[in-house]
C-alpha cells in the first residue's frame, strides 16, 4: 500500500512554507544591500544603537514571565484544588483568552487604559488628578500580563491536575503541615508545568510587537517593533532580517535552556 | 472548626480566582459596553445605540476587509482540511521513523514565533516576485493551519481500530471505497475539529497576515491600522463582533473536543 | 457434514516481512464446510497465515487455491471470504443495523436478487433482520455499536459477516476479549452457527481448549511452520513431537531411548509401548500425559516417587511428584498427602514415542 504519499502535499507545504522561508532570512541577514556577504546585520545588533533595545525586550519580558508566574500559580493552583476542580467552565474561561486575537485584547486593554479610559474617568470622579497610563513601561507590562497570563495558567494547572491527591493525603499523613505539604510535595511536582509555562510566556513576550505601540504610542520600542519598522516603514530587509534571526535564536536558546533544567524532559528522553 | 476553615478558604480562593477573570474580562466587557455607547468621548455614558454597527456596515473598508478575512478563512481551512486529512492518513501509513521526521516537522510551526514566520514567507514571496496580498495571506494562511487539522485528526487514527480499514476492503469495499466510506466517517469528528480550530486561527490571526498581505487587508490589521491613530466607537463594534465570534468557535471546539486540545 | 472436496489449497507458501521470514512452506488444504483451526503460540505466524487467505497480504512465494484457481493476488473485496476480526473492527459511525447491512449496500440489486433500489432495500432489511435473528441481537438494530458490551459487538461482527454469504468465514482470535463464561457459551454457539449454515470456518486461536473443542481439524504452528495437522483427539492422543505435545495439554515429556519395537527405555526403567518404526537405539522424546499416570503402591510402581506438592483443581488433585532426575505432573481422583511415597505406572497405549527435534 502506498498510502504514506498522502501526506507528501502535507510534507511539500511545509517545506516551502515554513522551511524555505527560513533560509531567505538567512540569506538576507547575511547579505548587503547589494547581495554581497556580510556579517554587519548581524554585528550592529549588539552595538549601541540597537543592544539597549535588544535588553529592554529582554528585561520586560523576564518582568512579564515573572509577574505571569506569580498571578498564574495560584490561579492554576487554586483552579486544580478540590473546591474548584469540578467546575471545568471556570478553567475554561480562564483559558479561553489565550486563543483569542491578542490585538483585540490589547485594544480592549487600551481603552481602560487611555488618557478618557475606565480607569482615568473613575479618578475624575473621585475628584482625584489623571494619570497618562498610556507611554509608561508600565502600561506595556500591564498589556503584555493581561495577553500572556492563561498560558502561565495552563501548563501549571495541567501539571497540578495530573498530582495525584493521594499524593498529598500521604504527605499530610506523614505528619506534614499544609504548608510543607506544598513547599516540598506540590511546588517540587508541579516544576515541570511551571517550565513549559515559563516558555510559553517568554517566547510570545520576547517577540511582542503591536502591545508597545497601541499602549505606548511608540514610546516604548521593543525588538518586535524594530522588526516591523525594518520591514514595513524603512523597508530594510537584511537589517529586518538580521533581527528576526537573532529572535529565533534567542527563543530557541531560552527553550533549550528550559528543557534542560526540566526534570520531565531530563528524565523522559532517555 | 476544620468544616468552617475550609470555607472561608474556599471563599478566598474564589475571590482571588474572580479577581483574576475580572482582570481577563473586564477590557473586553467595557469595550462591549462601550460599542454600545452613544457619546463619541467615551468618558461618560450618554445613551444606549446600535449607530456603530450600523456604520461599521456602511465602511466599504469594513466590508471589504470582512470580504477578505472570510475568503481567507474559507479557502484556507478547505485546503488545509484536506491537505491535513490526507498528510495525517498518510504518516499513520509510515514507518516509524519517517513518522517522526514528519512529527517533528509539523512542530516547527507552532514552535516559531508568528513574526519570524510572517517575516520569512514575506521574504520568499518579495523575492520570487508573488506581489503580497490575498493570495499569499492564503498560502500563508493553509501554512499555520495545517498542523491543527493534523493534530485533530491524527489522535482519531491512532485510536482507530487498526482492522477498519480491512473490514471494509472484506465487506466489498474498493480501497478508495475503504478510505471514503470507512475511514473519513471514522475519523471525521477529528476533521471537523481540526477545521474548525483552523477556521477560528485564521479568522483570529493578525501578525502573520500583517506581514504577508499589502494590498489586502483583514479585520485584524484594519483594528490595527485604525488603532494606531487613535480610538474610534466603530472599531470597538467590529471588536467585539469579533470576539463573539471567536469565542462562540471556541466554545464549540472546546465542546467537542474536551480541554486537551485547549 | 465435512464433504471431501478441497475448497482451499495452500500449497509451498512463504512470507517474509523484511528480512524476516514469518511463515516456511506452509502446506494446507481445507475442506468445504470444515472448521479448521490454526493453533499455536502468539508469533507463531497464524495470523499472517489468516491474513493471506483473506487476502490483506500477499504471500512472498507459493499458491493459494481456491476451488482450483490461484487467488494468491486477488484483493480481499473479489474474495467469497469474510473475516471476524480481532476485536471486532466495526464501524462506530455506524449503527447495529447498518454495519450489518455495509457489505450488502455496497452489491448491485441483481446480485441481490432484486430489480430495483426499492427491492434491494427490503432484500437487505430482510437479510439482517435474519442474521440478527440468528446471533440472537433482534431488536438492536438502532442501537450504535459503542454502547454493547464486548460480546454483543462480537455477535455483530460474525453477523456482519455472515450476511454476505462467504463460502468461507475467518476468524481471528474472536473470543479472546471475552471472559470465561461467555466465550464457553460462544465457543457452542459458533460451532452450532457453522454446521447450521454448512460454512467453513478458519479459526484462529492460541487457546488449546478452544481449538481441541470446536475443531474438525487443528493445524499447530510455530516459528511459522504447521508442525501437525490432525483432528483433535488425534493431536492429543499422538502428538508428533514435543511441542505439540507440551502445547496440546499438559505433558510429561521424557528424554528417552527405542530400545526395540513396543519397547522404550527412560529414566534408566524399561516401558512396554505400542509403537513401532523407530530404530534401534534411537533416541526419542516420550509423551505421558498427566492423566495417564496411576498412582499404585510403591512396591509395584514401575517408577517410585515422592509428592512435592498437591493442589485441587476441581475435578482432580494436580500433585507434583519427584522421581529423581525430574518430576512428573499427575492429575488424579485420589488425593496423596505431600511428603508421601508413591509408586507410579503407565499402560503401554498411554505412551507416546516421538522422533527428536531436529
Amino acid at each position: 500500500m502506498k498510502r504514506q504519499w498522502y501526506a507528501a502535499p502535507y510534507a511539500l507545504w511545509m517545506l516551502l512554507f515554513t522551511l524555505v522561508p527560513l533560509l531567505f532570512v538567512a540569506y538576507y541577514a547575511f547579505t548587503d544591500g547589494s547581495g554581497g556577504f556580510s556579517t554587519d546585520n548581524i554585528l550592529r545588533i549588539f552595538q549601541p544603537g540597537y543592544l539597549p533595545v535588544l535588553l529592554d525586550s529582554l528585561r520586560l519580558s523576564l518582568y512579564c514571565t515573572l509577574i505571569c508566574l506569580l498571578i498564574g500559580y495560584p490561579t492554576a493552583y487554586f483552579l486544580a484544588s478540590r473546591d474548584f476542580s469540578e467546575n471545568k467552565m471556570l478553567v475554561v474561561l480562564i483559558l479561553l483568552p489565550m486563543w483569542m486575537n491578542f490585538l483585540l485584547r490589547t485594544y480592549a486593554m487600551m481603552t481602560i487604559l487611555e488618557n478618557n479610559g475606565l480607569i482615568n474617568m473613575l479618578l475624575e470622579k473621585l475628584g482625584l488628578d489623571k494619570v497618562q497610563f498610556i507611554g509608561t513601561e508600565g502600561a506595556v507590562l500591564l498589556g503584555m500580563v493581561y495577553n500572556f497570563l492563561p498560558f502561565m495558567v495552563l501548563p501549571v494547572y495541567t501539571a497540578l491536575k495530573k498530582l495525584d491527591a493521594r499524593v498529598i493525603e500521604a504527605a499530610e499523613d506523614l505528619g506534614a503541615n499544609p504548608l510543607r505539604v506544598i513547599t516540598r510535595v506540590i511546588v517540587p511536582q508541579s516544576i515541570p508545568g511551571v517550565i513549559s509555562g515559563v516558555t510559553m510566556v517568554f517566547m510570545p513576550a520576547v517577540t511582542t510587537f503591536a502591545i508597545t505601540r497601541l499602549l505606548s504610542n511608540g514610546m516604548i520600542y521593543l525588538m518586535g517593533d524594530m522588526i516591523e519598522e525594518f520591514f514595513i516603514t524603512v523597508n530594510n530587509r537584511n537589517a529586518g532580517s538580521a533581527l528576526s534571526l537573532v529572535m529565533l535564536a534567542l527563543v530557541l536558546i531560552s527553550t533549550l535552556l528550559l528543557r534542560l533544567v526540566n526534570p520531565d524532559t531530563r528524565e523522559g528522553r532517555a | 472548626m476544620i468544616r468552617k476553615s475550609r470555607g472561608a478558604a474556599r471563599v478566598l480562593k474564589g475571590s482571588y480566582l474572580a479577581l483574576v477573570l475580572a482582570f481577563l474580562y473586564l477590557p473586553i466587557l467595557v469595550m462591549f459596553a462601550l460599542s454600545f455607547n452613544e457619546s463619541v468621548s467615551r468618558a461618560s455614558w450618554t445613551g444606549f445605540t446600535l449607530d456603530w454597527y450600523v456604520q461599521l456596515f456602511h465602511d466599504q473598508n469594513i466590508i471589504n476587509a470582512l470580504k477578505v478575512t472570510l475568503e481567507v478563512a474559507v479557502i484556507a481551512t478547505a485546503a488545509s482540511v484536506v491537505i491535513g486529512t490526507l498528510g495525517a492518513i498518510g504518516m499513520y501509513c509510515m514507518k516509524q521513523g519517517w513518522f517522526n521526521l514528519m512529527a517533528v516537522l509539523s512542530n516547527i510551526p507552532m514552535t516559531m514565533p508568528d513574526m519570524v514566520t510572517g517575516v520569512s514567507l514575506m521574504l520568499m514571496f518579495v523575492f520570487v516576485k508573488v506581489p503580497l496580498g490575498k493570495a499569499t495571506m492564503i498560502m500563508a494562511h493553509i501554512a499555520f493551519d495545517i498542523p491543527y487539522v493534523l493534530l485533530s485528526v491524527l489522535p482519531r487514527l491512532q485510536m482507530m481500530n487498526p482492522n477498519i480499514y480491512e473490514a471494509a476492503l472484506d465487506l466489498g469495499c474498493k480501497p478508495r471505497q475503504a478510505l471514503t466510506k470507512a475511514i473519513v466517517p471514522e475519523i471525521a469528528p477529528g476533521i471537523v475539529t481540526g477545521g474548525l480550530l483552523a477556521f477560528t486561527m485564521s479568522l483570529d490571526d493578525f501578525v502573520i497576515s500583517y506581514f504577508t498581505s499589502n494590498t489586502d487587508q483583514n479585520l485584524a490589521m484594519i483594528v490595527y491600522s485604525a488603532a494606531r491613530l487613535g480610538v474610534k466607537p466603530t472599531m470597538y463594534a467590529l471588536s467585539a463582533l469579533m470576539f463573539v465570534c471567536i469565542l462562540a468557535l471556541l466554545l464549540i471546539v472546546n465542546r467537542r473536543s474536551g480541554l486537551e486540545i485547549l | 457434514m465435512v464433504q471431501d472436496t478441497r475448497l482451499i489449497e495452500i500449497k509451498d507458501v512463504c512470507k517474509s516481512f523484511g528480512d524476516t521470514e514469518v511463515l516456511h512452506h506452509i502446506n494446507l488444504y481445507i475442506r468445504k464446510c470444515e472448521f479448521v483451526t490454526l493453533l499455536g503460540p502468539s508469533g507463531c505466524g497464524k495470523t499472517t497465515l489468516l491474513r493471506l487467505l483473506g487476502g490483506f497480504e500477499t504471500p512472498t512465494s507459493g499458491q493459494i487455491l481456491f476451488d482450483g484457481a490461484d487467488v494468491a493476488q486477488v484483493p480481499p473485496y473479489k474474495r467469497r471470504i469474510n473475516t471476524v476480526f480481532q476485536k471486532y473492527a466495526l464501524f462506530s459511525h455506524l449503527n447495529v443495523y447498518d454495519n450489518i447491512a455495509f457489505g450488502l449496500n455496497l452489491k448491485n440489486p441483481e446480485a441481490l436478487g432484486a430489480k430495483s433500489r426499492s427491492e434491494k432495500k427490503e432484500e437487505i432489511r430482510r437479510r439482517v433482520e435474519r442474521m440478527l435473528k440468528l446471533v440472537k441481537m433482534e431488536g438492536f438494530e438502532k442501537r450504535s455499536v459503542d454502547s454493547l458490551s464486548g460480546g454483543q459487538q462480537q455477535r455483530i461482527a460474525i453477523a456482519r459477516a455472515l450476511v454476505n454469504e462467504p463460502e468461507v468465514l475467518l476468524l481471528d482470535e474472536p473470543l479472546g476479549a471475552l471472559d470465561l463464561k461467555l466465550r464457553k457459551e460462544m465457543q457452542v454457539e459458533l460451532k452450532s452457527m457453522q454446521q447450521q449454515l454448512g460454512i467453513t470456518f478458519v479459526y484462529v486461536t492460541h487457546d488449546q481448549e478452544e481449538a481441541l473443542t470446536m475443531s474438525d481439524n487443528v493445524a499447530v504452528m510455530n516459528h511459522g511452520r504447521i508442525l501437525q495437522i490432525g483432528e483433535p483427539k488425534k493431536i492429543y492422543d499422538e502428538p508428533k513431537s514435543a511441542f505439540v505435545a507440551d502445547f496440546i495439554g499438559e505433558s510429561n515429556i521424557i528424554p528417552g531411548v527405542m530400545l526395540e519395537d513396543d519397547l522404550v527405555e527412560m529414566l534408566g526403567v524399561k516401558f512396554p509401548c505400542v509403537d513401532e518404526g523407530f530404530g534401534e537405539n534411537e533416541p526419542v522424546d516420550v509423551v505421558v500425559r498427566p492423566e495417564d499416570v496411576m498412582i499404585v503402591g510403591t512396591d509395584v510402581g514401575m517408577l517410585t516417587g515422592t509428592v512435592e506438592s498437591v493442589i485441587f483443581k476441581g475435578v482432580h488433585y494436580e500433585m507434583m511428584i519427584d522421581i529423581g532426575p525430574m518430576r512428573w505432573k499427575v492429575h488424579s481422583t485420589t488425593m496423596q498427602p505431600a511428603g508421601s511415597r508413591v509408586g507410579l505406572t503407565v499402560v503401554p497405549y498411554n505412551i507416546h514415542i516421538m522422533r527428536k527435534e531436529a
